[in-house]
Parts: structure tokens; sequence; C-alpha cells
């Protein structure tokens, strides 16, 4: 009986090749966007799970307030590891990074650097905190001794082998020499680790042993004891504030206790963040690696689930539309004796077969977009095909999809009735209209929510990027790690500068792109207290700065090299400006002073005030910044005049590879670098216009299918109004008009939907676009003419046919 | 084998309601042929779909075979169906995607009959149809004739005691249309009951007995003269 299902279900399916094609495609399009989901979302969920005792290791994180800025850090203060592991048995381990950023390694006796991208300091603990191996190396003794490093495999191949680095020595930007103790294995890619290939010991990191309590510059993990849980720890962490964050601060301001200091608004707490949410749940300054958010992987995930159910009531809706052709056959087969319960198994068995169908395309469609997937998505997934538990959940999901998606075509069908449908042919009338028009309401309801959103996040992009920023991006080139030049750092831009297509060059590492930030808390001149501390930015730059960045200065004037007293002098922003409290006119002179110990104070004045220009991402507000004139060389920022960019980039490589032969040379355009920070909303938005359009496109199949299916079902009436006089307008109209009904339904269901939920997404923002009409307008233009151009195909081939044609197929 | 008594059949739409058999009293004997007969939308089809078991009476009582149908969930008419009745159909109603072969075999499939035994069974009826040659095509590529034969084949193929035939020649040219009566007539003889729907005087007379309807109540029955003459 199952092998006659089986081979009636595939002589039908090869029968209807267009219905077969509209059905598998359709099927095949979101299982894949749902496969390609799944498994990002299962990469996204496995983040740092395979580190030894993940579920025990915890970082510590401090939120403090202080000085007018708040700040929510990733970092702890350098002895916090030590106390917590001494004072606390339900510490087993810890370990602390350093993070130093990107670095330039070669071979002591070579000229060639090599640039690795994230280096860091690190304990010797690391190994046994995160159960790593090492390839070759002692783990005993590897990172013990100062000036010592670890290298990831990579890294090590660049230089040696994996064997023989041990005890080879690697100059790193070109000052200081250490020495190779040990290779490990590359660092998985969904880890916090992934972009780490340096690990320096923290033996040679003078701060790491300082009882500084102030600062926050270390990334600190615990590791607590099997019996331990977080709650364990969350009195001990929070008595450190006492015990040994106060009696430290007293030291600078004699007198405060715990009740001044929280009286004058400040405040620091102390958090524990499991190791394995920091992926999704933590998005805290300067996070070791770009974290993603679960925000992400709900919408993601409710996209994926949105395709699928599109697939499936494109499914239903053209199975049950088709089976008007399939009613003689369940009338014969009732007549012969068949009962519902085995037509409906017929019917799941030919879903079924069609399902299965779809996931072998689907797979083959996976395998094939999965490189452009991972573009979009900025990861590196693939196929677990040796894996036996991805086939089966596959198989399975898909034989759940078929028995679905085949159950209400199943039901309807056998239903039928024979005396019915035996007797007419193929003029029965088929039920079930009203449930495919509200299938048809739903798919356009979910495409308008899903085109809305596309264009309220690609409007909110394009309001960032042409927002004023207080500087100008535009046609700058950055070229990075200048410091590599050494001593030659200034006959480069000297000799930069001389080039024609160049307006102004500037040196410094501090960009308002995504690059090196310091702050530090600085006091207004005979305001040494605690409650008038200005927590403020503090960059090192250039007289060429602010020309070369087309900042405005509000107030005093810019650096001038010819004024000797600038080195202690301080361009102050708006922000700034505001926590002192005065106009920018009185501003100028004043003097603040970093130090908190009067006697080692040095001051600085303030010689002017530049418009606020911002420096981090739209998210945020502007904080308190000043600039300082220093040396700072890392990055030197060219304006360039507009012409031939590619000409004037190959001058500076020139200039560059003969002033610092050996150094790598690499740029980038601020622009670009600016829209990096926008990353995680950039790819949002592909990601939602690509799963956008697949929906659209799912959703006009079982249009375009279903238009057919009613052409061909008032094939009669439309002769008969034709011999009455109809035009082919007039037909076409009120074939489309039906349609259109149902697409505006789904219109006017989506849109505050959609409203709610982009407006809900954009007050992340502190600088946004508020959703005008006309994106909705937009929506629903775009969704009616794709319907439209979808359904009129069909409306106007069957207004054009011959009535005496189409009245003879009675 | 038939016992129809006070049968009624109504049909509902949303104002009007039409009364399709009124008042019906028939008893078909075991190995009879009867032909109903009949304008338009006298009843007929209705009353055959009755007796068939595909449509439900509205009043009265219908019992074969002393079981009584009326009332029976549509699961128990199946089962009841299954393997007692053959159907012939004007139109044939062939399943356009199954072979000859396999047309026949599937009320055999419902009956879940090996498969040696269905094949042994299939060819025996499709010899004895003279189709047997064609097992391997599908009805769009036979003649109305050879169709009807195949339909008939399948009818047969569980040797039901009952074949209900609606206008079996009404699509077929008068040479095919003879032949199919003359495979009818044999059955009958063979001891099948049947009971035909027809509108063609020349069919009618291939039966023992006329049952005329109008307006959905039996008028007049006759014995066959042509019969008695032949019996």
């Amino acid at each position: 009986m199952y092998k006659n299902y089986l081979k009636i279900a595939w002589r039908n399916l090869k029968k209807q090749p267009f219905f077969t094609f509209l059905n598998v495609f359709g099927l095949a399009i979101g299982m894949t966007g749902a496969i390609l989901i799944s498994l990002f979302v299962h990469d996204e969920l496995s983040f740092d799970k395979m580190f030894a005792d993940s579920d025990r290791i915890y970082r510590i994180d401090t939120d403090i307030k202080f000085g007018g800025a708040e700040m929510e850090s990733a970092q702890a203060a350098a002895p916090m590891a030590n106390a917590l592991q001494n004072d606390f048995a339900q510490v087993k381990n810890t370990v602390r990074f350093r993070t130093k950023g990107s670095m330039l390694l070669r071979k002591s006796e070579t000229n060639d650097n090599s640039k690795e991208l994230q280096t860091t300091f690190v304990d010797s603990t690391f190994f046994d905190m995160f159960g790593i191996q090492l390839l070759s190396g002692d783990r005993k003794t590897a990172l013990t001794q100062p000036n010592t490093l670890v290298l990831t495999k990579t890294a090590a191949e660049k230089h040696f082998g994996i064997k023989n680095a041990i005890g080879q020595n690697l100059l790193l930007n070109n000052t200081d020499t250490y020495t190779i103790t040990g290779v490990i294995d590359d660092l998985p890619t969904n880890s916090f680790l992934k972009d780490y290939s340096v690990f320096m010991a923290m033996a040679g990191h003078v701060a790491s042993r300082e009882n500084n309590w102030g600062g926050n510059n270390f990334y600190t993990f615990i590791k607590l004891i099997p019996s331990a849980n977080a709650d364990d720890i969350k009195i001990p962490l929070a008595s450190m504030l006492e015990k040994y964050m106060l009696p430290w601060a007293q030291k600078y301001f004699p007198g405060m206790t715990g009740e001044s200091f929280a009286a004058a608004g400040n405040s620091i707490r102390y958090h524990t963040m499991p190791l394995t949410d920091i992926h999704l749940y933590s998005a805290r300054e300067s996070e070791m690696s770009s974290n993603s958010s679960m925000q992400n992987v709900y919408i993601l995930s409710f996209i994926g689930l949105f395709l699928i159910i599109l697939a499936c009531v494109n499914f239903m809706n053209l199975s049950t539309a088709h089976s008007l052709k399939r009613a003689k056959e369940v009338g014969v087969r009732k007549t012969l004796g068949s009962n519902k319960t085995e037509l409906i198994q017929q019917f799941l068995i030919e879903s079924g077969l069609i399902a299965l169908i779809s996931l072998l395309l689907a797979v083959a469609l996976s395998i094939t977009v999965l490189p452009l997937f991972n573009e979009l998505s900025g990861r590196a997934i693939s196929l677990p095909f040796t894996n036996p538990i991805f086939w089966l959940i596959l198989f399975v999901a898909t034989i759940i999809l078929g028995l679905f998606s085949g159950s209400y075509p199943a039901f309807f069908m056998s239903r039928l009735m024979p005396v019915k449908t035996l007797k007419g042919g193929s003029h029965t009338s088929v039920g079930g209209g009203n449930i495919r028009n509200a299938l048809v309401v739903f798919q356009f309801a979910i495409s308008v929510f899903l085109i809305v959103s596309t264009l309220v996040v690609f409007q909110q992009l394009k309001f960032i990027q042409s927002k004023d920023l207080g500087f100008t991006k535009d046609q700058v080139l950055l070229i990075n790690d200048t410091y590599a030049a050494g001593k030659q750092v200034k006959a480069f831009k000297e000799e930069v500068g001389r080039l024609g297509q160049v307006q102004s060059s500037t040196f410094s590492s501090f960009l308002p792109v995504p690059s090196s930030r310091s702050s530090s808390s600085f006091f207004e001149e005979g305001a040494i207290e605690q409650d008038k501390a200005i927590q403020m930015g503090t960059w090192y730059v250039d007289e060429d700065y602010i020309p070369t960045l087309s900042m405005k200065l509000i107030a005093g004037r810019n650096f001038d090299k010819q004024h000797l007293t600038d080195s202690t002098a301080v361009i102050i922003n708006e922000s700034t400006l505001k926590r002192l409290g005065v106009n920018p006119e009185a501003a100028l002179g004043m003097r603040i002073s970093e130090e908190i110990e009067i006697e080692k104070s040095k001051f600085f004045t303030v010689i002017g005030v530049v418009k606020n220009f911002h420096f981090e991402s739209l998210r945020e507000n502007i904080n308190a910044l000043g600039l300082f004139l220093d040396k700072s060389t890392g990055t030197l920022a060219i304006k360039l005049k507009a012409g031939d960019f590619k000409q004037t980039i190959s001058s500076i490589e020139s200039i560059w590879t003969k002033l610092a032969p050996g150094q790598p040379f690499s740029y980038r355009f601020m622009d670009d670098a600016f829209n990096t920070s926008y990353d995680a909303e950039q790819r949002l938005g592909r990601i939602f216009m690509v799963f956008t359009i697949l929906s659209i496109f799912i959703a006009c199949l079982g249009l375009f299918g279903l238009a057919a299916f009613n052409a061909q079902k008032r094939t009669k009436e439309i002769g008969i109004r034709k011999v009455l006089g109809a035009s082919i307008s007039q037909i076409t109209y009120r074939l489309t008009t039906d349609f259109l009904k149902m697409v505006g339904l789904g219109i006017l269901i989506s849109l505050p939907l959609g409203w709610y939920t982009m407006n809900k997404w954009l007050e992340d923002f502190s600088y946004r676009i508020e959703i005008s009409w006309w994106i909705l307008a937009l929506a629903a233009f775009l969704a009616i003419a794709v319907a439209i151009l979808t359904v009129s195909y069909q409306s106007i081939k069957a207004a054009i046919t011959n009535p005496v044609k189409s009245l003879k197929t009675e | 084998m038939i016992k129809i008594q006070n049968l009624k059949k109504s049909f509902r739409t949303e104002e009007v309601e039409t009364l399709a058999l009124n008042d019906v009293n028939l008893n078909v004997a075991s190995g009879e042929f009867v032909a109903i007969m009949g304008p338009s939308g006298c009843g007929k089809s209705t009353l055959l779909n009755i007796i068939g078991m595909l449509d439900n009476p509205t009043e009265g009582s219908y019992k074969f075979s002393d079981h009584e149908v009326g009332g029976l969930k549509e699961r128990q008419r199946t089962e009841l169906r299954k393997g007692n009745l053959g159907f012939v159909f004007q139109s044939f109603n062939l399943i356009d995607e199954l072979t000859v072969y396999e047309n026949v075999e599937l009320p055999l499939i419902y009956l879940k009959m090996n498969k040696s035994e269905r094949k042994q069974k299939v060819m025996a009826v499709l010899e004895r149809m003279k189709i047997a040659h064609r097992e391997k095509h599908f009805p769009q590529q036979l003649s109305g004739g050879q169709q009807q034969r195949v339909a008939i084949s399948r009818a047969v193929v569980t040797n039901p005691k009952l074949i209900l035939a609606d206008e079996p020649t009404g699509n077929l040219d008068s040479k095919n249309g003879i032949e199919v009566m003359n495979l009818l007539t044999e059955l009958n003889q063979e001891g099948t009951t049947i009971v035909m729907v027809t509108h063609s005087d020349r069919d009618s007379h291939y039966a023992h007995r006329i049952v005329n309807l109008f307006d959905g109540q039996i008028v007049t029955e006759s014995q066959n003269r042509a019969m008695e003459a032949r019996v």
C-alpha cells in the first residue's frame, strides 16, 4: 500500500512540474534560511563553552560612577585577583589579561615585521584556568618569567616551525626582546580569545604588581571551586570596596569615608559575569573581543521561524488549491474502499516526500550560499557533515515539517465527498478558500513587517553616516602603525606633506574612530576633592590635529609650535566645559591637574574649547575630553585633496618603504573605519535585507501559484464574461483586486507592529531618526507593487484567452 | 439483497430545501439486473449513490443484505462497501496517474490482499475483459471503450455481490456501448446483482426490471418483456 502511495505521489509530482517546482523551491528556500540561521545561532550559543570548567569561570566587572562619568567596565583593578584568591576559599584560581592591541613582531636578526592584531599580557595560570594544552613548551614554566611569551600555532609559523620556536627570540614593536617559551593551538573561533595570538608573561608588566585600586585595566577571571556558585561570591565581592578600595583612596583623600564617597554621587560596584554569557550578554566598554547580543539571536531565530512558516503556508496553500485536480482521485479511492485514515496517510506521505526532496535541494543551496552567509554574518561556519546528530535533526525536522504542512491539505482533501467529486469532473468547487486567504494575509503581514524593519535599519545607518559629527571623516587616509618607522616618523610626515595631493596630516593614536583610548580623573586647580573630580578622556595629538580633521574651535586657539608652553596646555571639548560649569571664554586660562597628590601636581592650562565631536558610536553620548600636545605616533591621518587616491597611496607607500624598510604598510580610510563602529547594525541591516527578500520571494511564489489556480478555476467565468462583452482590462482588474484585498489586510496588520518594534530598536541610540510616515508608505507600496506584478501575469494570461477555448474546457 | 423503505433524501441550501427522493420503496433481489430510468434531475443518481453507500438517506430505511445502512458513520459505510460493491461510472473515473494494472489492483490493496494473490486476480480479470495486453498503459492512452472495460475490471475484481453502474455507456459509441452491456449481462448471468442508471432505452432492455423515477418518486415498475422472452 505504501509503495502505491509513493508511486502515485512521485507520478503526481512529475506530472505537475510547475506546482512541484513552486512547492519544492519555496520549501527549499525556507529550509535553507532556517538551516543557515540555526547554524549561526548554534555558533552564537556555543561561545566559550569549550574551555575546561567553563561553567565555573567568571569575569569580574566593575561599574564606576566617578567624577560625573559613568563607566561599565569589563575590567578590574590589578590587585583584585590576588585579593580574591587569598581571602576567599571559594575562589580556586584566577587569571588576568592586560591587552596591548596590535603589535609588530620580528626575529631579532631580520628587518621584516609581521603584525599580530591582538596581543595581551597574561598570568601564568592561563593554561590551568582554561585547560589550554601546549603544542610545545612546558606548561609549568611557560609565562612565569618576564619577557617570555607564548604564540598560537599560526603566529609561530610565520617565523618558525612549531617545534623549533621554543627558545627563539622575537622583537616586539622593534624595541622589546621576548623569548618564546610555548606554542598553543589557534584559539577557537567561537571563544572570547579568538583574535588573540600573542600571550606575554604578566611577570614583566610592572603595573600588574602595583597595589593600585584606582585604575581598572585588568581583565580578571576567577574560577570557583565546584561546590560554589556565583551567589557565594556576591558578598565577598561587595566587601572589597571597604576592605581595599577605600583604604587605598584615603591615602589621597584623607578623611574620605564610604558615606562621603556615596554622598558625592560616586559609587563602585563589582559584579561577576559568567564566562559563557560574555558573548551574548556583555556589552561593556572595551570588551576583549567584539561581542554579539542575545537580542540579535532572538531576532534571527524569529526570522528563521518566519521563513519556515512562510514556506509551510505556501505549501498548504498550493496543495489545497491544487486539490481540485486531485478531487477525482480522492472520490475514486473512496468508492473503492479507501477510508479517511488511509487517504490522510497517503497525502502525508506525499508531503513528506516533497519535504525530503526540498531538504536535498536546501542542503545543496546551503552549501552554495554558506560562503556568502559567512561574509554577511562575519563568521566561519561550516555544515557539520560528519556529525550524525546534525543529519538526524535535519531529517526529523524535515519529516515534522512535511507532516505539519501536509496535515491541513490531507485533512482537507480526505473530507471531499465522492458523490460531489466524481460526477462533475473538473468544475467542482473546492472549499478552504477562507483559510487560504487568511494564509496569504499572514504571509504578507510578515513580509511587510520585514520590509519596514529593513528600511528603518538602513535609514538609521544613513542618518549616522550623514550626521554632522563635529569632524570631517571624508577623504582622510589613515596610515596604521606608523610608530614602526621609529626615528623616521617625523621625516615620514614631512615627506608625505610635500605630496601635491596631501592637504595636511596629523600624528595621533587617538582618533574619533575605533583606536586608542585613555582617560583619567582631573581636578580644577584648588578643588582636589573627590566630589569635584572630572573623569575626562585624555588624547595626545599634534598641532595639525584640529585643522586636519576640520574640527571647530568655539573659543581660544589651537596648539602652536611657537608657544613652548603648549606642552602644558589642554584643549577641552564642550562636555568638559559643562562639567567645569563656566562659559567658553571663562574657561580659557583655567588650570586643571590629574595628580591627586598636591605636591606632584602638574597643571594644564585650558587654551581652547573645541566643539563637541562624536568620538564614540552614536549609541553613546559625548563624554568629557581633553586634547593634549604630545608625541603619539600610532597613526598618521592624512587629509587628501580630491583626485586619484590610488596614485597618492602608492606615493605614500614608496616613502614608507624608503624610510621604514621591512615594516608593514597598511592603511584605511577614515569613513570606512568609522563605519566599522556600526558593524553590528550594518550586519543586522544586511541580514534583514537578505531574509526580507527571501520571505517576499516565498510569499510571491505562493501568490503566483494561487493566482494560477484561481485563473484556472475561473476559466469558465472569464469566458462567459468575455462573451458578454467584458474587456481584458476589466477582467484583469477583477482577478487582481481579489488578491490585493488580502495583501492590503496584511499591510494593515503589519504596519503598526513594525512601527512599534522598530521604535523599540531605535531606543538603543542616543542619536536616532524618527520613523516617518513615508517609510511605512514605501513598505506598503513595495508589497502592493510586488503583489500586482506577481498576480497580473496570471490574470492577464487568463483574460486574453479566447473565450471559445475556455468555454470548451467545460 | 436491497430493501428500501420510505426513503427520503433532501438537500438544503441556505433558503431552499429540495426533495431529491420522496418516499421511495424498492427491493432488489439477489441476482437481479435492475435499470433505473427517468429524466434529468429526477433523482436517479441520488438513489444510486445511496444504494452505493456514498451518501446517507435523510429519512427511511435502507437494508443491504439485512444490514441497516441508514445512519451508519462514514467509516462503517466504507467497511461495508469494501469488496461487496463495485462501481462503474459514465466518465470511467480511472486514476490518470496509475496504469491499467494499478487501477484494477487498487480495491484489492484496500482489502489488504497480498501481492501474489492480487496479481493473479488482476491478470485474470484483465484477460477476461480482453484488456490484458494494455496492462502497462495509462488511461489517457486508451480509447473510451477500453477505459470502460478497465473500469468494469476494477469494479468486478473483488467479486462484489452488487455492481452499480451510472450511465455506463453514456460516453461511448454504440459499438463499444453494446460491448459493455454484454459484459454486464454476462456478469449478471454469473450471479452478480446489477443496478444501473441509464437514459438509454437500448441499455434498459438488458435489465430484468425497469424502475421509472420522476421527481423523486417511483412512478412505474415494469418487468422487461424482452428479458422475459429471453428467459
